[in-house]
């Protein structure tokens, strides 16, 4: 009984992703009287598997001949998705977005997808879980952007035919899919050329889709941008199952790590420093939160080159923070977003959901005392032990240059004067409700909280990485 | 004064075995003391922002309770110096919870004699910044609620024990000032405030460096500045260490060529964040110097007190220099500013136990004159409608109680008698002369030069002929002068009393033990390493 009721968090979200969508197209009519809570039992759903997980979750196992493991990593990675996703949800401006249906589902199967990520045990549940992820973003996206999702598409496409490639050879020549046997195979292995080209091909598919996803949304302009929750999807969730999927690969690699550090370095110098010039040179909110999380995606990717214990650790630990705040601070900026006029003085109009957009641009930017904070010092401190300070280095720059564009929101939320309906165009200010106010504090204390309780979360990451086989 | 700094070095080299007993010690005690004053003004920040305020109903309520959270820190702070023993060369008010156990960052507050001065400064600027910020009218809840989270911030520094716990501090309080600044600033508050975030973030840059090669240099397990900074690193490490430290300080204190921001800062920011960067805030990165490099990387700073010493001779000539040609009495003030920052870096940078007691009396001094002389120029050009001094003449007759205040803040600066600024200004010289004799004759020069441009200000803007085309002008309210006055008064205070007020004929301290007294706790501790290098 216990080999399944392990399963019972993946089933109650796949469960109430399907029956969203099977009510959207064959519920009875009265189904449209209570489609306005559904918002609210979707986030309950979530809030019960994570309860599940984090009860299930502790008891270590390997389950279905090697295929699903049960350890501190999965258990780490779910329990943030799955709050992130349940967060995102409850402070999403439901009216902005073209179907709750989809809006609902879409997210609740990404989520899925990462938890089959972060649980599998071979190369074929991490392939099968990000595919899923990438898969529910294109859905998400081409409700209202048709090209976008198409450009998501191409971009998942190349990334995944070159992962396979990668792993294909990876597999040649460990002679197995599984992680840990391929990092048992691995351990006495020279990293020669053949072997060192494709595993570059396959962490840079991953990265490449974990640091460049978010961009895919920023330059969207006007009302035909995409809805806010399926930024939050592909930023958040659709690269945290590319990142995850990047640290159980790079870990089960990480004899040859000398083949792909500097090419990790050099791509999350360029995150970070880009990430941060890209949002102080945007005026939108919402393209600087695509470049936020671009910049934070980046001190995740520099966790990789680590390739220890701790720093694994610290990425783990900043990724939870990282998909929190890049999967709930396009849903708090609503449809408002779009412009920085159109959000000018939320702080007056809609408290609640100005603080937990300032709270998580800020964490994202990696502002003391906050989330993003704690995540990019501890990932700092392995890159120091690792002598990575250069990296280090351009970290903090890009750093700074998000914090400045955070502050630049953040003035336009709370020291700008709100402007005259008429002035404000056709941009509607997201609609107030009980569910979105709790979601706006529920968020506003996650972010607070997980530095402030940095020290039972950090041992937990810590755990993480020494499941994945570090020591 | 002399015997002031006579009873100074008397205590720094004989630290007295027993402790002196001050009516009221001990009444209460805390655990969570440095916690209560780091957390209550966070906490209170947050019931400001969400108390509701309709069309400012709650302005007074919320200025109120800005006012009494900064009281009762001040109280508690003020029960802690008082009751804090000065005999003991150890932490006291120590807390330490594991924070990130898997970096070996800690939880760690603690002070010593420099800190639990450092506390006193910041918590007594607490209360002058709320009562130079009662003209605030617009956003009154985000403004108040910004300062305490400022004030929080400068707290938290100065009580960190833990480098991890430092740089939270130190760069948090980044981010509410520049709020500040942007929302409530001059006319060019977004120069100000964005070159504020540059040069504080490039320092924080520096400083986060700095720590990581600590970290790292040290086997990489702690952030405990018990634990790492009495590691011995080597005299290459240490330099390195040491130039991003005094990079990091340099962008804080400021120092030049790091001092951009400061005209733009002093000129535009409103009154009450003047207070919090000339006083407290910017006195960190002094601080860090002294806690950080002169405490725990001796051989860094013997190499690196030629280039420190300096650069504090510089900051000051130019300070005088650029005052002196300025014709904005704001810009004038802002340049001023920057002296005492001069004088606080020659003492550390001496290594004497002499001026590093002086440099440790400069913070508060120097930050009380800085912050004096900003706000005073700032309230007198507010008052008379014009920051030219070409056209401000002659308003000493017209504005007598600001007149009083220039003065004192002109003397502040310059470090005459009966002012806190002489005791630091003479205890850092005394105990430079003899390791820094260039920096310390080029920054007693920059000082003469100082006087200058103070004369001259103070003689065309207050005793010069009257303008008559002048715009008509006005004295400072009860707040400003109540604000000022508590500046001013601090300054006196510290000047006449360094050793606190005694109970008629007897030691015993009637309710002040004296700063001078309390401050050198830990002082020859620091100073230890470097006895052989000169004794004052």
């Amino acid at each position: 009984m216990t080999k399944y009721l392990v399963l019972l968090p993946e089933a109650l979200v796949v469960a109430g992703a399907v029956v969203v969508l099977l009510l959207a197209r064959f519920g009875p009519s009265r189904y449209r009287r209570w489609r306005r809570a559904l918002p609210a039992v979707a986030a309950l759903i979530l809030l019960a598997a994570l309860a599940v997980e984090l009860r299930v979750g502790a008891d270590v196992g390997s389950y279905f001949g090697g295929g699903l493991l049960v350890d501190r990593f999965g258990l780490f990675v779910k329990a943030a998705v799955l709050l992130a996703a349940a967060v995102g949800i409850a402070v999403a401006d439901w009216g902005a977005e073209d179907s709750v249906s989809i809006g609902l589902a879409m997210p609740m199967l990404a989520v899925f997808g990462v938890m089959v990520v972060a649980s599998g045990g071979d190369f074929l549940s991490v392939w099968a879980g990000l595919e899923l992820a990438g898969a529910a973003g294109v859905v998400m996206l081409a409700t209202r952007r048709p090209d976008s999702a198409l450009r998501l598409l191409l971009l998942g496409a190349a990334a995944s035919a070159l992962m396979l490639i990668g792993l294909a050879y990876v597999y040649a020549t460990a002679g197995s899919a599984d992680l840990g046997a391929v990092h048992a195979a691995l351990l006495g292995v020279a990293p020669t050329l053949p072997l060192a080209v494709p595993v570059l091909v396959l962490l840079g598919a991953l990265i490449y889709r974990a640091s460049l996803a978010p961009l895919q949304l920023g330059a969207g302009h006007g009302l035909a941008a995409p809805s806010p929750m399926s930024i939050g999807l592909v930023a958040g969730l659709g690269a945290a199952a590319a990142v995850v999927a990047a640290v159980k690969v790079s870990v089960a690699v990480g004899a040859v790590s000398v083949a792909f550090s500097p090419y990790v370095e050099i791509v999350a110098a360029v995150a970070m420093a880009g990430g941060g010039a890209g949002a102080l040179a945007a005026r939108s909110p919402r393209t600087r939160i695509a470049f936020l999380v671009a910049g934070q995606t980046g001190w995740v990717i520099a966790g990789l080159a680590t390739q220890f214990r701790g720093g694994i650790g610290a990425t783990i630990f900043l990724l939870g923070a990282l998909v929190v705040a890049a999967t709930a601070a396009p849903a708090a900026a609503g449809a408002a977003g779009i412009s920085e006029l159109a959000v000018s003085g939320l702080g007056t109009l809609r408290p609640a959901r100005a603080a937990a957009l300032t709270l998580a641009m800020l964490s994202l930017a990696g502002a003391p005392p906050l989330a993003g904070f704690f995540g990019e010092f501890t990932i700092g401190a392995a890159l120091a032990r690792t002598g990575h300070l250069e990296l280090l280095a351009v970290g903090l720059l890009g750093s700074l240059l998000s914090l400045v564009a955070a502050i630049g929101t953040v003035r336009v939320l709370y020291l700008q004067n709100p402007p005259d309906e008429g002035r404000r165009g056709l941009v509607a200010l997201p609609v107030w409700t009980r569910l979105s106010a709790f979601g706006a504090i529920a968020l506003c204390v996650v972010i607070a909280g997980y530095g402030l309780f940095a020290n039972p979360i950090s041992s937990l990451a810590d755990q993480g990485a020494a499941a994945l086989g570090l020591r | 004064m002399t015997a002031a700094m006579l009873y100074a070095f008397a205590a720094l080299t004989r630290p007295s075995p027993a402790p002196s007993t001050v009516p009221g010690a001990n009444i209460f005690t805390s655990a969570f003391i440095l916690s209560i004053g780091i957390w209550a003004p966070v906490l209170m920040a947050f019931v400001i922002g969400v108390l509701p305020n309709p069309r400012g109903r709650y302005d007074t309520l919320i200025k109120q309770i800005a006012f009494f959270t900064n009281l009762i820190v001040l109280f508690i702070l003020f029960v802690a110096y008082n009751q804090f023993q000065n005999f003991l060369p150890t932490l006291q008010y120590e807390e330490n919870r594991q924070w990130l156990p898997a970096i070996g960052a800690a939880y760690h507050l603690g002070v010593d004699g420099p800190g639990i001065l450092m506390l006193m400064l910041s918590a007594l600027v607490g209360i002058i910044s709320v009562l130079a910020s009662t003209g605030i009218r617009t956003r009154v809840r985000s403004y108040f609620a910004l300062l305490l989270l400022a004030q929080s911030c400068v707290t938290g520094a100065i009580a960190a024990h833990d480098l991890f716990v430092l740089v939270l501090f130190w760069s948090a309080a980044t981010v509410p000032l520049a709020l500040l600044i942007l929302g409530w600033g001059g006319p060019r508050r977004d120069a100000a405030a964005w070159r504020l975030v540059g040069y504080w973030g490039a320092g924080t840059v520096a400083l986060v460096l700095a720590v990581a090669g600590i970290y790292v240099a040290t086997g990489g397990t702690s952030f405990d500045m018990e634990v790492v900074l009495k590691a011995p690193l080597g005299a290459r490490a240490e330099v390195i260490i040491g130039l991003a430290l005094v990079i990091a300080a340099a962008t804080r204190l400021p120092l030049f060529p790091l001092h951009g921001w400061v005209r733009d800062v002093y000129s535009d920011a409103p009154i009450g964040v003047v207070v919090v960067v000339a006083s407290s805030a910017s006195r960190l990165g002094a601080y860090v110097l002294l806690r950080v490099l002169v405490a725990g990387e001796p051989d860094g700073a013997k190499l690196l007190a030629p280039l420190i010493a300096g650069l504090a001779a510089i900051t000051v000539v130019y300070a005088a220099i650029a005052a002196l040609r300025s014709s904005d009495i704001r810009h004038a003030a802002a340049n001023l500013a920057l002296v005492p920052c001069g004088v606080t870096a020659l003492g550390l940078a001496a290594l004497t136990p002499l001026s590093i007691a002086g440099s440790v009396l400069s913070l508060f001094a120097g930050g009380m004159a800085s912050a004096l002389v900003v706000s005073v120029f700032a309230t007198l050009s507010d008052r008379a409608q014009t920051r030219n001094a070409m056209v401000l003449t002659g308003l000493a007759a017209r504005m007598p109680k600001l007149a009083w205040l220039t003065v004192l803040a002109g003397l502040g600066v310059l470090g005459v008698p009966l002012m806190a600024s002489f005791t630091a200004n003479e205890m850092t010289f005394f105990g430079a002369f003899r390791t820094q004799p260039v920096g310390a004759f080029a920054v007693a020069a920059g000082l003469a030069l100082t006087a200058i441009a103070v004369a001259v200000l103070i003689q065309r803007v207050l005793f010069g002929p009257p303008n008559p085309d002048a715009p008509a002008v006005s004295d400072s309210s009860l707040s400003e002068t109540w604000f000022l006055g508590l500046m001013a008064g601090a300054l006196l205070w510290v000047g006449i009393v360094p050793g606190g007020p005694k109970i008629p004929g007897t030691d015993t301290p009637l309710f002040d033990p004296g700063v001078v007294n309390q401050m050198v706790a830990n002082i020859p501790e620091i100073a230890s390493p470097y006895s052989g290098t000169a004794t004052p």
